[in-house]
């Protein structure tokens, strides 16, 4: 009898032992997908000046400056500029003029100037300045008053 | 065509991800599949600025030829941090597949000399079933 019971306690206990081995891991599986995304915050607009041959009205002269926009991204997305389509002129100003935007980053990803898209594959943060120049040939020169122009910075 | 619109409007909630505050637009990339003669988008701008903006949601082809959909609301102000979703509604005038650009913009300081109008762009590809 005794042996009976010392066979059953053990067999009791093997079985006990086996169950609590059966329940001690389960994996938790976590799945996150992230599809490219883009932030642009304009922090500044940029300021054109007239060339001493009032033949330039640009960002880039003396005075002048350049927008500046923080850009952050995922990566997988490409940065361009759009053609100046529209254009405020002073009335005096009757004569064609070329307008090209143009781009650089800094950052994350170094961009230099160019007004092509450029594509970004990589995550980070850049400070984008954009700068518009405006240029006139032959006799033709900018007159007096405002000047106004949107340029388009576009994350897609 | 309104049940149309409806399933339609179900697919695109089907694809609308959770609204994520500082980011200009999500989703970015997206494949709709639809039964209908239009297919539907539901995109989330977001106003990253400490100020209220004036936001505009455009639909381009690929081409940036604008397209002629619905979308609802097209112009708002939205608050600062805020995001709210733009449903947008493309025809596939007749054929069995499209692919457009549904655009974010806002020009954040205007009445400027060289005002900068952020854009952001997502691609996204609409399939009809029959």
């Amino acid at each position: 009898m005794t042996l009976f019971r010392a066979v059953c306690g053990a067999a009791l206990l093997v079985a006990s032992i086996d169950e609590a081995a059966l329940a001690t891991t389960q994996n938790v599986i976590f799945n996150g997908t992230i599809a490219p995304t883009c932030t642009l915050v304009v922090a500044t607009n940029g300021t054109m000046t007239a060339s001493p041959d009032l033949q330039s009205l640009s960002s880039h002269n003396s005075g002048g400056s350049a927008g500046t926009v923080t850009l952050t991204t995922t990566g997988g997305v490409s940065l361009s500029v759009d053609p100046v389509t529209t254009m405020t002129v002073p009335s005096a100003d009757s004569t064609s003029t070329t307008w090209t935007p143009t781009y650089s980053a800094a950052g994350a990803h170094a961009i230099g100037e160019t007004g092509s898209a450029s594509s970004i594959t990589t995550p980070g943060a850049d400070l984008v300045s954009v700068h518009l120049a405006g240029t006139k040939g032959g006799s033709n020169r900018f007159a007096n008053g405002n000047y106004q122009a949107t340029v388009t910075l576009r994350c897609e | 065509m309104k049940h149309a619109r409806i399933l339609a409007t179900a697919l695109a909630v089907g694809l609308a991800p959770i609204a994520a505050k500082a980011q200009s637009m999500s989703p970015m990339r997206g494949e709709i599949n639809s039964f209908t003669d239009v297919f539907a988008v539901r995109v989330f701008p977001a106003n990253p600025y400490d100020r209220k903006i004036r936001v505009e949601i455009h639909v381009y082809d690929q081409d940036f030829q604008p397209v002629d959909a619905r979308i609802s609301p097209d112009i708002f102000q939205l608050a600062s941090q805020a995001s709210r979703s733009v449903l947008v509604v493309v025809p596939f005038d007749g054929a069995a597949e499209r692919k457009v650009r549904i655009c974010t913009e806002s020009i954040p300081f205007p009445n400027q000399q060289t005002q900068i109008r952020a854009q952001i762009c997502g691609k996204f590809f609409g399939r009809r079933k029959s």
